[in-house]
């Protein structure tokens, strides 16, 4: 797969002026997660060019489009990694472009990486913890109190996040160093450690990336129990078959634009879509 | 914690406070007041370094501003040393903060010059500033602490001080690792980027950081000058900030009595070592690389293999049941529900 | 202030002669940092233990380990001889201190570099002992008169070694397959391995070849100073903040750095306060941490979320 050159800023800049696709539009009022018009530029190169999307709640959404299409790019700047150069991210009818990381994260966004980000000499179950970070308060000067909130909090902070690892099939790799799991393992620990945080969004930078046949199946079940549990997913996929069983939307991305948007099986038959791919069928991507 | 290991420190302390009933010898105690001061800065360090990942090579320079602050406001003031050493270890938190702030940007090899670069202008500072440092001839004169009518003026004495000062920091540094602050800490440590995604406010959490590691810095300082009653520019120098990050790795960098067991070793080694006389620090830079080739998590993770090793029915958390779950068993995910 | 436009020439010509030294040294921490990613806290002592052993054979008579020894040699075989063995050196150094440590990391990396810098400091006490020792220039008059001004030629030695030196490295980078492989190396390890480039013989090269820019600094500025086990200390120190002055990384940024860190501090020291002369290095680098951390010539780096 080799990564298609990007436009250059004088194309993109053209291209913004067109206004956004109507469909977008449409669906905004019951849009968890409104992004209009985003651009993030690297130097001279535009990442993602203009973009709408709309995330419903309690969908789960995929974004997907050929290497370089500026999907990571576009949940790094959703979630305050990188700052956005235009264009405005809602969620929940709030303004959160150009807010920190952190501060995206306390307000419900969680997030995984595409080339796992584990706190690796800890534990699982401590970095589950860490997930919980967000909704829990024992400060500097609480913690050198020990009994009472503190220890109360501490031990519901445990109990959740061994909760969350049941869910996630890992109870019992509780005590083990997070780097010393296996790869597919170790994608499980950081979506609990995203859970941890009860967001009401959850983004997935290729869950399935690496993953064996046996693990996707997995990953499908745990993605499917998450929406259950009520979080809205953006995720990004290469693996086509996960996509289409598992998505109720999904976005297409070419060159850091939207060329598409739709339920799977208008995806499919998408003219465009087809031709981003270079021609490729889409299970092949 | 259990049991056991609780029982173990309550031993360790007991021994501890008993000491000075057995050995009379002023050179032992003093070491021993020495070594235990150094566990305080060392801990301090541990803090910054290990807990939080982030290199510090001016712990000699903040024990030095705790150590003029407490000397300054006691011989220049005539304050009682107690409000003294609060003032050492609110100056050195605040000269904590003035440094860490700047140094937020700056990672591993950068931060390291950086603070060295402290260091240097802060030692260069306590050499000219005559008028508040007295120069390299240094601040004599300063006043031993006193509670109630007791005067701290012996070593033995003054041992208890630091064994209590040594007790309490240990206790706030073991409560900050074990709790939300500490797993914060060690989350900026491991991985800076998914710690900010997490919800953590990497900024905030590696000024506490820096803070910390100043007032514990600040403390010791401030318990040195009192103890030796001198102070000269000399102590507090690059050379010393590396003994310190030393002891720190030495002992294991993240663990709390690694540090004390680190400056207690270091602090005595150049007593045991004496019959090399000039060649023993070369001896001790040579077994700084041992140490670090050989011994990658310091003497506590060595104590840690050697009992895994010798006592075969501790758990073996390794990634043998990981590797097992990676069936398909995703609990809690119920049937399939169609897009 | 009185300005006086000689002593500022003066000035310039030994500010600029510091400088070199300060740029030969950050050259060597570049190389060694663009080829394994770590900085060598050594580096100082790769300019103390050469001068060590050239005044051991300069002089008629040193001691050594409390004799006195006799054994004053040729100087250009002297400076032969210190060469080879720092090949000896660079090459033992990287097999101690950096290689068994070359995955984890760079903190290991910096203890054990500052492990070999205490050994060899006190390594050269026991051996040398604490007397500073003067090197024999290789001149016989201290300054020379070029109209009103009065400059000292070890200053223009210096100047002009390392003009060769920067032009010799640029001949080496630009125009040798060595040079290309140590700069396919810098750029991208995994890479260079893949097109069959040893990775393992171009760090050695690198280490050995940094091992001899600190040894021609050391013969060269030892000469102005005295050798002591503390000379390489300080400068190291003002070497590493020069190339970050620079941008880290950036091979021009080191020569700059270094040279605008020696005429800065010359003049600082002058005009400004000779008791803070030492620290002027490091404001400049607090002072362009803060504002450009990118230095002069680097680029940008953030981390890739």
């Amino acid at each position: 797969m080799s990564e298609p050159v990007v436009p250059d800023s004088n194309i993109g800049r053209d291209a913004a002026a067109i206004s956004a696709p109507p469909d977008a539009i449409a669906a905004a009022e019951s849009g968890l997660l409104e992004v209009r018009g985003l651009i993030k530029r690297f130097g001279g190169v535009v990442a993602v060019n203009a973009l709408d999307m709309t995330v419903r709640a309690g969908d789960v959404h995929a974004l997907i489009g050929p290497n370089g299409s500026g999907k990571t790019t576009t949940l790094n700047v959703i979630s305050g990694l990188y700052r956005a150069d235009g264009g405005s991210i809602r969620f929940d009818g709030v303004e959160i472009a150009g807010r920190a990381a952190h501060a995206i994260a306390s307000g419900g966004i969680a997030r995984t990486f595409q080339n796992i980000r584990l706190f690796g000499e800890l534990s699982v179950l401590d970095n589950v913890m860490i997930g919980r970070h967000v909704r829990t308060r024992v400060s500097f000067v609480s913690a050198l109190f020990p009994g009472g909130a503190t220890a109360r909090e501490e031990r519901e902070t445990r109990e959740r996040a061994l909760d969350l690892l049941r869910f996630v099939g890992l109870e019992s790799a509780a005590g083990a160093a997070a780097r010393s799991l296996p790869y597919g393992d170790q994608r499980r620990v950081e979506i609990a450690r995203a859970l941890a945080s009860e967001p009401r969004l959850l983004l997935l930078d290729e869950p399935a990336a690496g993953m064996n046949p046996a693990e996707t199946d997995t990953l499908v079940a745990l993605l499917r129990g998450i929406r259950e549990r009520g979080a809205t997913l953006l995720l990004i996929e290469h693996d086509m078959n996960l996509v289409m069983s598992v998505s109720d939307t999904i976005t297409v991305l070419n060159f850091g634009q939207h060329i598409a948007e739709g339920p799977p099986s208008a995806i499919a038959r998408n003219p465009d879509v087809i031709t981003a791919y270079l021609g490729g069928t889409l299970d092949a991507a | 914690m259990g049991g056991r290991r609780a029982l173990w420190i309550a031993g360790i302390i007991g021994v501890a406070a008993l000491l000075p009933v057995f050995v009379h010898s002023d050179y032992v105690l003093t070491l021993l007041d020495l070594a235990g001061i150094y566990a305080i800065a060392v801990m301090g360090l541990g803090i910054l370094l290990g807990f939080t990942g982030q290199m510090s090579l001016a712990q000699a320079a903040f024990l030095g501003i705790g150590a003029y602050t407490s000397a300054w406001f006691t011989t220049h003031l005539g304050w009682p040393v107690w409000p003294a050493m609060a003032a050492a270890i609110v100056m050195s938190a605040l000269v904590g903060l003035a440094v860490g702030y700047p140094c937020l940007r700056l990672s591993g090899h950068y931060l390291a010059l950086a603070t060295i670069g402290f260091g240097i202008i802060a030692q260069l500072v306590l050499i000219n500033w005559k008028a508040v440092t007295n120069g390299s001839d240094g601040i004599t004169g300063i006043p031993p602490p006193q509670i109630g009518p007791w005067v701290l003026d012996t070593y033995g004495k003054y041992y208890y001080l630091v064994l209590a000062a040594v007790l309490l920091c240990a206790y706030i540094a073991w409560r900050i690792k074990t709790t939300r602050v500490g797993r914060a800490l060690h989350a900026i440590r491991e991985n800076e980027i998914a710690a900010r995604a997490t919800g953590i406010d990497a900024t905030r959490y590696k000024i506490i950081a820096f803070v910390l590691a100043g007032a514990y810095a600040g403390l010791a300082g401030s318990l040195l000058a009192h103890d030796i009653k001198f102070i000269s520019p000399d102590s507090y120098s690059f050379d010393q900030s590396v003994v310190f990050l030393v002891m720190l790795i030495l002992g294991g960098s993240s663990s709390i009595s690694g540090a004390i067991i680190g400056a207690l070793l270091l602090t005595m080694l150049p007593e045991v070592l004496r019959p090399l006389k000039s060649s023993y620090i070369m001896v001790y830079g040579a077994a700084v690389i041992a140490m670090i080739v050989f011994m990658p998590q310091g003497l506590v993770g060595l104590f840690s293999a050697l009992r895994t090793r010798f006592e075969p029915r501790t758990p073996p958390r390794a990634s043998a049941p990981a590797g097992l779950s990676n069936t398909p068993s995703a609990a809690g995910a119920p049937g399939a529900e169609p897009a | 202030m009185h300005v006086d436009p000689v002593a500022n020439m003066q000035l310039l010509v030994s500010g600029l002669a510091i400088g070199s030294i300060y740029a030969l040294v950050a050259l060597g921490f570049v190389l060694i940092y663009n080829a394994v990613g770590v900085v060598n806290f050594a580096q100082g002592e790769f300019v103390m233990f050469p001068s060590y052993i050239a005044v051991t054979f300069l002089l008629p008579a040193t001691a050594v380990f409390g004799t006195i020894v006799h054994w004053q040699l040729p100087v250009l075989i002297v400076y032969a001889l210190v060469l080879v063995l720092m090949v000896g050196f660079g090459l033992l150094f990287n097999r101690i201190a950096y290689h068994p440590l070359r995955d984890r990391g760079w903190l290991p990396v910096v203890i054990s570099t500052i492990g070999v810098s205490i050994f060899l400091r006190n390594a050269a006490q026991i051996t040398w002992g604490s007397q500073p020792i003067v090197m024999p220039s290789l001149f016989t008059v201290d300054t020379i008169a070029a109209g009103p001004l009065h400059i000292r030629p070890q200053d223009l030695l210096i100047i002009g070694v390392t003009a060769l030196l920067i032009a010799f490295q640029y001949f080496l980078f630009e125009r040798t397959t060595l040079g290309k492989q140590m700069r396919a190396t810098a750029q991208d390890r995994t890479t260079a391995r893949l097109i069959g480039i040893r990775v393992g013989r171009i760090v050695s090269i690198t280490f050995v070849y940094s091992a001899l820019l600190g040894t021609i600094s050391g013969l060269l500025v030892a000469p102005l100073f005295t050798v002591t086990k503390e000379m390489g200390g300080l400068i190291a120190l003002k070497a590493f903040a020069a190339s970050i002055v620079g941008g880290f990384g950036s091979i021009p940024g080191a020569i700059v750095g270094g040279l605008a860190i020696g005429v800065i501090e010359t003049f600082g020291g002058f005009y400004v306060s000779s008791s803070y002369v030492d620290a002027i290095a490091f404001i400049i680098l607090i002072g362009v941490l803060l504002f450009k951390p990118s230095g002069l010539f680097g680029e940008r780096v953030t981390e890739k979320a």
